[in-house]
């Protein structure tokens, strides 16, 4: 395009190097490459978190700990059954009690499922709040209703949406409350499955599930909402300040310019908070209304249980894999299908991986099918679809191994399309110690023993970044101090220090010394923290910013130096002329020689350019032990290797990879989310009874990040946030397979189905 | 954690007297069963403490300062805290004693707060994660929870370091599978109990040696 700079770089692995040439935007950076990875000064070196003291000492502010003067408390009210018609809702009483502010009440005549909005209150303390939703009387009419995926699927099975009525597009097919087929979303299919089916040696053919889980954030959604006249401050736990700002404001009907969002400090997300509310609650939007009306601000935090039900969940996954392979392991064909239940939303697919992974396999075909239940909508979580489809693709490709005769990694290896990918496997292998896995096959005839086993699982991502409409900003203070600001919000991942780093390195000073500014919209737009874009589409940007504050600075010092602008670098805090490195002050010294009191750098995002690889490579391994009599799992050890273009700060990374993992085995081993068939209500809406992993699950946990020049902006950085989760069930559930000798199909492996798996192998002989 | 002892009884105001309606909101945690005998029968019978069921006066012992309060004897220790004394280290999160994110300690033990009635603090020493260091002068285990970055979210971070100290405290030396059992009541979703163990080790190894800390 015209105005284009064009750039020629070192892409690639380090120990591969392969020089390209990218189309930046006008203007655009020089990208970092593998030339310059030898040089960084910051980035790739650990950075403890900014934030860190603040919040091992309990100063950090949430949310959920924000007080405003006069502020009051509000509670939701959900329905206690999942399906039938609301006939009254008498909020009289709950508006009597003494300390009752605003109550409001749904418009919604239908109830979909048990948790959905019914009514809200505020009130003077959290106590009287509490006591007022229980004044709220609903009067309900009952209908017939289905919460599990199987059951729904059932000709005859209660409809949870008329054909009217349903969320799903228009041209796709239905029938009961299944929907679908669908292609595949993101990679369709290709070639011709049928001729390839035919030409296989072998076919492997198997059925995997595994249920609902839900994202447990230990702070559950909330927002403090706050009114000034017509301007409205809203304090979020979200993963998206300006979403938060853009719904509101069109729910409200009121200028988004009036409208400001902060989340200074946030406690987790993991994709259910990307919204204004909640996917199955309005709450936010309520609680802006109940302020309004009160004439104070009003403070509305969901409960544990009220966060189990409408905030969003991971759907259930039924999944069908056929693979058909030649005789020396060549992939030729692969059909996948999936059935999940994302409750009263759409959004199940699983074949992401399928579709992503063993490319040089020519024929592949896809299909996705929604089935509706009375259960609260689904929402993003860390790689939707993906730690499930690649469960049942990777668990696949071990049966087909194990039919084959061929080592389950070679297998891979064999069929391997990416040379990122490729160069992981050995890294991989050695970490875990791939030489001492089980080669003996069937059950294992231990009665009440210990047995071990290891496995590995491959996974995929995307590079997705939002490359328009952000900006970020770089003041350089005469004082010598340095801000950063960036909208966007760190929601846990270090987001806030990666930022520091990235201005460090182009600013020559230390990034503890630097001060960032994020999650409020009033400063630079950002994008919201999903599809593990944050990091990379910020931080060029960033970069840019601080390039534009350090020429100007340049420009100023450079006659007090008897040089120009171009000849002067930025290190270890201080300015000095490349050839002649005496010649030099400190940049607290420069700065105090700028004409006015800041230098203030505004830079917008430019448009994504060519990468090395369109995807993120990644896998993890796993080692067991199997208890055969008492059918429980540990897992000894994990070891996950996976690439982010370059890490920027890889103490937080890091963190964030074997946190991923920890999920992921959380999901393989215990998680859960039970509804009771008969009255259609979760039983386990807590954190006692849905299982997440604790201190005493843990295991050995390893994280190796490989560096790639992935280019595509101007620092290589790629998305990190949900890339680690996706092999992780698969891994595990293939080092259990590798331990006893027999396979367990159903998440989560629970003792009672290793058990069932040993008992029933055994039968078979 | 273990029970705390019932606490010492207090004034016998008429004012403070218990209905049957706010009984169950208001009897301390540890004379429920003594009492509800009493109860029924008519005018409580001495041994708890009847409070309620309007605002009542309690005086509690936070970070080494006496802090008067007003709350109904409904009111949680951890929202005591919060609400009234600004101290929000401790966080609600499960409501129900299965997370750990509101641990605080009891004259040196660790409890989950939001499992506690303020009412049943009184006459107890109470230290929240902001009685053990500040962000200037962190507390050996927090500034190892810093350097070996055992937080992401951080929500469940003051519970963890609270619960930490208190095993410290007792064990100034862990094992790997001490340490796992000591913060056994605590859960993090973002994952970070392996960095988690890692500092806590690191703390004590400072704490034994703080000599040869440079």
């Amino acid at each position: 395009m015209a105005g284009d700079t064009k750039f020629t770089v070192k892409a690639g692995l380090p120990q591969a190097p392969r020089t390209m040439d990218v189309n930046a935007a006008e203007g655009d950076l020089k990208p970092w490459d593998l030339d310059r990875l030898p040089e960084f000064r910051e980035v790739g070196k650990p950075h403890p978190r900014l934030e860190g003291p603040q919040k091992v000492t309990g100063r950090a502010k949430y949310t959920q700990d924000v007080m405003l003067p006069g502020m009051l408390h509000g509670r939701m009210v959900g329905a206690t059954i999942p399906a039938g018609e609301i006939v009254s809702i008498d909020i009289s009483k709950a508006e009597a009690l003494p300390g009752v502010r605003a109550v409001w009440k749904t418009d919604s005549k239908l109830i979909r499922f048990a948790g959905q909005d019914i009514a809200a209150v505020v009130a003077i303390s959290p106590d009287v709040a509490r006591d007022a939703a229980r004044l709220v009387r609903v009067l309900t009419k009952s209908k017939p209703f289905t919460v599990e995926l199987k059951d729904a699927m059932k000709a005859g099975a209660p409809l949870v949406f008329s054909e009217a009525e349903s969320p799903a597009g228009r041209d796709v097919p239905k029938k009961g409350n299944v929907v679908g087929p669908k292609q595949g979303r993101r990679e369709g299919g290709r070639g011709d499955v049928d001729k390839g089916f035919a030409e296989a040696d072998t076919t492997v053919e198997n059925t995997y599930y595994l249920p609902v889980h839900t994202h447990c954030a230990l702070e559950t959604h909330g927002v403090v909402a706050s009114w000034e006249d017509d301007q409205l401050t809203v304090y979020a736990s979200t993963q998206g300040v300006f979403a938060v700002r853009e719904g509101l404001a069109e729910a409200l009907g009121i200028d988004r310019k009036n409208v400001r969002v902060i989340t200074e400090h946030m406690g987790g997300g993991f994709g259910a908070k990307l919204g204004p509310s909640a996917s199955g609650s309005s709450f936010a939007v309520v609680a802006c209304r109940l302020a309004k009306k009160a004439g104070a601000p009003v403070k509305m935090m969901l409960d544990r249980a009220q966060e189990h039900l409408c905030t969003g969940n991971a759907p259930s996954a039924l999944m069908t894999v056929k693979i058909g392979a030649k005789k020396d392991g060549t992939i030729v064909a692969l059909g996948f299908t999936s059935y999940g239940s994302a409750g009263i939303a759409t959004g199940a697919g699983t074949s992401g991986p399928a579709g992503a992974l063993y490319k040089n396999n020519p024929n592949f075909t896809s299909e996705e099918y929604d089935v509706f239940t009375n259960a609260g909508p689904a929402a993003p979580l860390r790689a939707p679809g993906h730690p499930q489809g690649a469960f049942a693709l990777e668990s696949a490709i071990d049966e087909l191994a194990d039919a084959l005769a061929i080592d389950p990694l070679l297998l891979r290896r064999k069929n391997e399309s990416s040379p990122v990918r490729a160069a992981q496997y050995d890294v991989g292998a050695k970490a875990i110690g791939w030489e001492r896995r089980n080669k003996k096959k069937g059950p294992a005839i231990v009665s009440a023993g210990k047995v071990r086993g290891i496995g590995m699982a491959n996974g995929n991502w995307y590079v997705f970044a939002q490359d328009s409409g952000i900006s970020a900003q770089v003041k350089i203070h005469r004082d010598g101090s340095v801000e950063v600001f960036s909208g966007a919000q760190d929601i846990g991942t270090g987001f806030r220090t990666a930022m520091a780093v990235i201005a460090a390195e182009e600013l020559g000073i230390d990034p503890m010394t630097i001060a960032v500014r994020v999650g409020d919209t009033r400063f630079p737009e950002g994008p919201g923290s999903g599809g593990s874009v944050t990091t990379n589409s910020v931080a060029p940007i960033v970069r840019a910013a601080a390039n534009k504050a350090m020429t100007q600075l340049f420009e100023r010092v450079a006659p007090v130096l008897s040089a120009t602008p171009a000849e002067l670098v930025a290190r270890d805090g201080n300015i000095f002329v490349a050839s002649a490195p005496s010649r030099s002050m400190t940049f607290k010294a420069a700065a105090g020689r700028m004409a006015g009191e800041v230098i203030d750098a505004l830079a917008d995002r430019k448009r994504q350019f060519a990468t090395f690889r369109d995807d993120i490579a990644g896998m993890q391994f796993a080692e067991v032990e199997v208890d055969t009599g008492t059918g429980e799992v540990r897992i000894l050890k994990m070891v996950s290797v996976n690439d982010c273009g370059f890490p920027v700060n890889p103490l937080t990374a890091e963190n964030q990879v074997i946190g991923a993992m920890i999920q992921g085995a959380s999901w393989a081993l215990l998680e859960n989310r039970i509804i009771d068939k008969n009255v259609g209500v979760m039983v386990n809406p807590n954190l006692e009874s849905y299982k997440i992993f604790s201190p005493s699950d843990m295991f050995e946990a390893r994280s190796i990040l490989t560096p790639v020049a992935n280019l595509g902006n101007n620092t290589s950085t790629a998305g990190l946030g949900e890339p680690p989760l996706v092999p992780s069930l698969a891994a595990i559930a293939n080092a259990v397979a590798n331990a006893i000798g027999t396979r367990v199909r159903e998440l989560p492996i629970t003792p009672d189905r290793v058990l069932a798996a040993l008992a029933s192998a055994r039968r078979r002989g | 954690m273990s029970l705390p002892p019932p606490p010492p009884p207090s004034d016998d105001d008429p004012k403070l007297r218990v209905t049957r309606r706010n009984f169950l909101k208001t009897a301390s945690a540890g004379a429920v069963a003594t009492s509800v005998v009493g109860m029924v029968a008519g005018a409580p019978t001495g041994g708890a403490a009847v409070l309620g069921p309007g605002a009542v006066p309690l005086t509690l012992e936070v970070n080494g300062a006496v802090k008067k309060i007003s709350v109904e004897p409904r009111v949680t220790l951890l929202d005591a805290l919060r609400d009234n004394l600004g101290l929000t280290g401790a966080k609600p999160a499960c409501d129900r004693g299965a997370c750990g994110a509101c641990t605080v300690l009891l004259d040196g033990e660790p409890i989950a707060s939001c499992m506690m009635l303020a009412a049943d603090a009184e006459g107890r020493k109470i230290t929240t994660v902001e009685g053990l260091g500040t962000p200037e002068a962190m507390s050996p285990l927090q500034a190892a929870f810093v350097e070996c970055d055992a937080l992401q979210c951080g929500f469940c971070t003051p519970g963890f370091v609270v619960a930490g100290t208190a095993l410290l405290n007792r064990n100034p030396d862990p094992s790997l599978a001490e340490i796992k059992a000591g913060l056994a009541g605590n859960l993090c979703r973002c994952g970070t109990y392996g960095r988690i163990f890692e500092a806590v080790s690191e703390a004590a190894k400072a704490q034994r040696a703080p000599a040869k800390r440079p």
